[in-house]
């Protein structure tokens, strides 16, 4: 089943949405992503008849005379953090009757986060808007998906885009390898915003962009005298959108050029998504290529 | 500027709406929010100035647009001045005054002046309006009244249309005059002369009065002049002519040939350098030359060309061309004479050459160059001798001849012969007389001896020449250091003449010697010629057979006797001149033609010449007889007078002071010209090309 993005707009919420694509994945998946159990040690604790005598640390007992028990901490496959741009840029869109890319943003984090939860994965969100910052920490629990679910069916556009704050932020609150998913237009005015955060993959964190574009921002198709205003503060222009289309594309290249090439420097995985694209094949498209790349 | 149709300037206003579109356009554009609004305000910014050009290219071209069309279809029409005061005052009699002169001919290189002119003329025709009578004056050399002023355009136009330019200068004065006085024919009040020319400074002259009208109360009033300058206002025209062409025999570089020197002038304020000259025979270029002509200054060449045969010979003398071709040939038609047959007849032969009576003259004539072919007899032998099988007879020394051979010695005269005759010892004054008087030039008296020669101081007391007639084509060689081997001479004895008698009627003295006796006479007796030296043409009496000039003198005296002499000056006259022609024996022209073919009248005269002209054009006129056969001996050419060469240009100021300035309108080259495309065709044009680029500008 392909899920075309109109047919997606019509289901009501993030919920039904993202389950619907992620069903859409999981019908077009040929097998589990279920890449099977790991362990990690936490504590020792001293021998205990019951206690299973294939974790008694022998090395310990060497050093301390003593018996101690391995205690492992039953941990999930993976740690993910989905980074949402929330900025008021993300509120656009030009069909009235699809979905504006905060929306898609939304919908994809969810379909991932069902995903993930499902394989036992932890899932995190972090959303950035204006001056705020919401963070849920990745979990693996059951119980975590609603949290996420509902965080992401409150998300309302507003304030600018502050990925430099948030690449912050993640570097800081990411103390173990995680996998971070970046969901934003990238329409950051600081220029470095996006290096900033692909810095995240300095710190062995493995990371993956989805540009999520308008095809009206990428095909500029105005004809008519427009005033332009601006979403994210009170600029405005009043432009014949025939005069600069050229001049318009030209920019507006360059800037798609720069981030890919920018992506593909930092080894960042980089997908774009038009709002109007099927949102299931995009999923399939990405877990297809990080079954095969990155295993 | 005048509009045809003046209402469609209205549509003109219409070149406000782009104004008015911008000022009152205040459609308010759609708002949108818009994500990527960056990428939208920097285009912008690199966009701006581009994008305002483009606006103002936008509107520039519309409002040409806009106000071509309208003014277009109004049909614009330039006026002059003139016409437009012309309007204010009423109506006048209007006479167009148009230069015919050969200056006229000048070719700018995008026509003649005189096919501008006609242009003009023309134009000031359709200038005229409905009510203003006109008349026209071709000013030629002959230009006759124009007659009243008229209303007929038609005959007007075909005047116009018919008049050619001429090959004389024109007598502009004259033509404003003949203009001024039609124009008191017609009743109006306003009366105006159009003069069109190329405003050179011959045609006109500033000293005689300025044309008047006679105004109501027969008092002189100015007419109105308006000046159409065919030359377009140019400053000079510059050119180049030949002045002057001379020909004459080059005795000493053979016989038959002949040097033509010709003389060409710069009009010009500019050095003029590898000027071609040639000289044609026919069609063909046989001799070729360059001149270097300062500015305004002159230059001479000289061609040589040797004739292989005698007869009667036509070409020019050309320069490469300039704007007026017609004076840079020079036509000529040349007599060369054949060779000239000569009995000599010696009268005292001796063994000892430089004794013998005509060891000199034989030199003379038997010299490289010498035009002479003669045959050597004693007297016994050449008095038996055919005389008409010869041109020449010399007669050196020689006794009277007997009655019959004298007879026929009158008879070789009179039917054209030359005979020259020397004295010496054999000759007998009283038997020459007798026998000879018919022709000789003055009856023979007595000997003079001056001085013996071998005596003390005989060089001193010996005779000299004293007057020399110089002008004479004999002499004419012989003057400065030329003539110092004749002035040298000695005579020690010479025949002194009698004094002008009957039969010395008609005798001309060519020289004399110091105490006035004549040394050369000269008769024409009957068609020939007789000349008579007194002294000997040996060193018995004098020692000018020794000079230097007795060569020159004794070859150029038997061509004068043969006639060829003279006949060798160029024949030619002036255009606008006529010419005489002298038949000779049984030639009866009939008719003559220009070079053009046409035929040039002509008359006879009571003394059997011809007279014909005027000649109008320049070249060579051929004279036939009643078969149509051409008499070559009577062939002329006609030449351009060189003053109408000068194309300077008249001070304007001058001009128009001796017009009357208040009077004077330039009807100049700019609005003489009407535009060969008319105004609203260009306009259109660029309407349509401003169409064209806004388009180009829309898609960009």
């Amino acid at each position: 089943m392909i899920l075309d993005a109109h047919t997606l707009s019509k289901l009501h919420g993030v919920k039904l949405r993202a389950r619907a694509v992620m069903e859409g994945v999981l019908s077009g998946l040929h097998k589990s992503p279920h890449q099977g159990q790991s362990v990690e040690f936490a504590e020792h604790k001293e021998y205990a008849p019951g206690d299973e005598i294939r974790h008694i640390d022998w090395k310990a007992y060497g050093k301390f005379d003593k018996y101690y028990v391995k205690r492992f901490e039953h941990e999930t496959n993976l740690r993910a953090v989905m980074l949402i741009d929330g900025s008021a840029s993300m509120g656009y869109r030009s069909d009235p009757a699809g979905m504006t890319k905060l929306e898609v943003a939304a919908t994809l984090a969810g379909a991932l986060s069902y995903l993930l939860v499902r394989q036992q994965d932890a899932a995190g969100l972090a959303v950035v808007a204006g001056d705020r910052i919401g963070e849920i920490p990745p979990r693996a629990a059951a119980g975590h998906l609603n949290l996420l679910l509902d965080e992401l069916e409150r998300l309302e556009p507003h304030g600018t885009t502050r990925l430099f704050d948030a690449a912050d932020l993640l570097a800081e609150k990411l103390s173990r390898r995680s996998l971070v998913i970046v969901l934003s237009d990238l329409f950051d005015d600081r220029a470095d915003a996006l290096k900033r955060l692909l810095q995240l993959r300095q710190r062995k964190h493995d990371v993956a962009v989805f540009h999520l574009l308008d095809p009206a921002e990428l095909t500029f198709p105005f004809d008519d005298p427009t005033m332009f205003l601006s979403m994210e503060d009170d600029r405005r222009i009043e432009v014949n959108p025939r005069e600069i289309k050229q001049s318009y594309l030209e920019e507006f290249g360059a800037f798609l050029d720069e981030v890919k090439r920018t992506c593909a420097a930092a080894d960042v995985e980089y997908e774009r998504v038009l709002t109007d694209q099927p949102l299931d094949q995009v999923l399939l498209r990405f877990l297809g290529r990080r079954q095969g790349g990155r295993g | 500027m005048t509009f045809a149709q003046p209402l469609f300037l209205l549509g003109a206003l219409a070149a406000l709406i782009p104004l008015l579109v911008h000022l009152f356009d205040r459609r308010r554009p759609r708002p949108l929010p818009f994500g990527a609004i960056a990428f939208v305000l920097r285009s912008q910014r690199r966009t701006a100035s581009r994008l305002k050009l483009r606006r103002l290219l936008l509107y520039a071209l519309r409002t040409l647009i806009l106000l071509a069309i309208p003014i277009a279809l109004a049909r614009p029409q330039f006026r002059r001045d003139a016409q437009a005061a012309a309007l204010a005052r009423g109506p006048a009699a209007t006479s167009i005054v148009l230069d015919a002169s050969l200056s006229m001919r000048y070719d700018t290189g995008q026509g003649t002046l005189f096919e501008k002119g006609r242009e003009l003329a023309r134009a000031a025709l359709r200038d005229l309006r409905a009510e203003e009578p006109a008349n026209v004056v071709v000013c030629a050399p002959n230009a006759q009244p124009p007659g009243a002023p008229l209303f007929d355009r038609g005959r007007l136009r075909s005047i116009i249309d018919d008049a050619k330019p001429t090959f004389q200068p024109a007598d502009l004065n004259r033509c404003l005059e003949l203009a001024a006085r039609s124009l008191e024919e017609s009743p109006l009040a306003a009366k105006r002369i159009v003069l069109i020319s190329d405003f050179t400074q011959n045609a006109f002259h500033l000293e005689a009065p300025a044309p008047t009208v006679k105004g109501p109360n027969g008092e002189p009033l100015r007419p109105e002049v308006i000046l159409r300058d065919a030359a377009g206002g140019q400053k000079a025209l510059p050119n180049r002519a030949i002045v002057d062409l001379r020909i004459e025999p080059a005795l000493q570089a053979g016989p038959r040939t002949f040097q033509f020197t010709v003389t060409a002038r710069n009009f010009s304020d500019e050095a003029m350098n590898d000027v071609e000259a040639s000289l044609r025979l026919g069609d063909q270029t046989v001799s070729k030359g360059f001149l270097e002509l300062p500015a305004h200054g002159t230059a001479q060449k000289v061609l040589t060309w040797r004739f292989e045969d005698g007869g009667t010979f036509r070409g020019a003398v050309a320069l490469s061309g300039d704007g007026l071709r017609e004076d840079d040939v020079r036509p000529f038609v040349l007599q060369v004479p054949k060779e000239i047959r000569a009995l000599v007849v010696n009268g005292a032969p001796s063994s000892v050459r430089y004794r013998d009576e005509a060891f000199f003259v034989d030199a003379a004539l038997s010299s490289q160059g010498s035009p002479v072919r003669e045959s050597m007899r004693d007297a016994a032998a050449a008095f038996r001798e055919d005389f008409g099988q010869y041109d020449l007879l010399y007669l050196l020394n020689v006794a009277a001849p007997p009655p019959d051979v004298a007879a026929k010695l009158v008879a070789f005269v009179e039917n054209g012969g030359g005979l020259f005759i020397s004295m010496g010892d054999h000759v007998e004054p009283e038997a020459w007389n007798q026998a000879l008087g018919a022709i000789l030039p003055r009856p023979l008296r007595l000997v003079k001896t001056a001085a013996v020669p071998g005596e003390e101081e005989a060089a001193a007391h010996a005779a000299k020449l004293g007057q020399i007639d110089l002008g004479h084509p004999i002499f004419s060689p012989f003057t400065g250091q030329a003539g110092e081997g004749l002035v040298s001479a000695r005579f020690y004895k010479y025949m002194l003449l009698e004094a002008n008698g009957e039969k010395g009627q008609g005798a001309q003295i060519l020289a004399t010697f110091d105490d006035g006796a004549p040394a050369f006479a000269l008769a024409r007796r009957g068609k020939g010629r007789v000349v008579l030296f007194t002294s000997t043409v040996d060193r018995d009496w004098s020692d000018l057979a020794i000079r230097t000039s007795f060569l020159p003198l004794i070859q150029r005296t038997s061509s004068f006797l043969t006639g060829s002499l003279e006949e060798r000056e160029e024949m030619r006259v002036r255009v606008g001149g006529t010419v005489t022609l002298r038949p000779e024996g049984n030639q009866q022209p009939a008719e003559i033609r220009a070079p053009s073919g046409e035929a040039v009248t002509h008359k006879a005269n009571e003394d059997g010449t011809i007279t014909t002209g005027p000649a109008l054009e320049p070249g060579v006129y051929e004279v036939r007889d009643g078969r149509g056969q051409a008499i070559a001996s009577l062939t002329f050419a006609a030449v351009l007078d060189p003053a109408e060469s000068d194309l300077t240009r008249i001070q304007m100021d001058a001009l128009e002071s001796w017009f009357g300035e208040a009077t004077v309108k330039h009807g100049d080259g700019a609005n003489g010209d009407e535009p060969r495309v008319p105004l609203w065709t260009w306009l259109i044009a660029a309407a349509a090309a401003a169409f064209f680029f806004e388009g180009v500008l829309l898609r960009k």
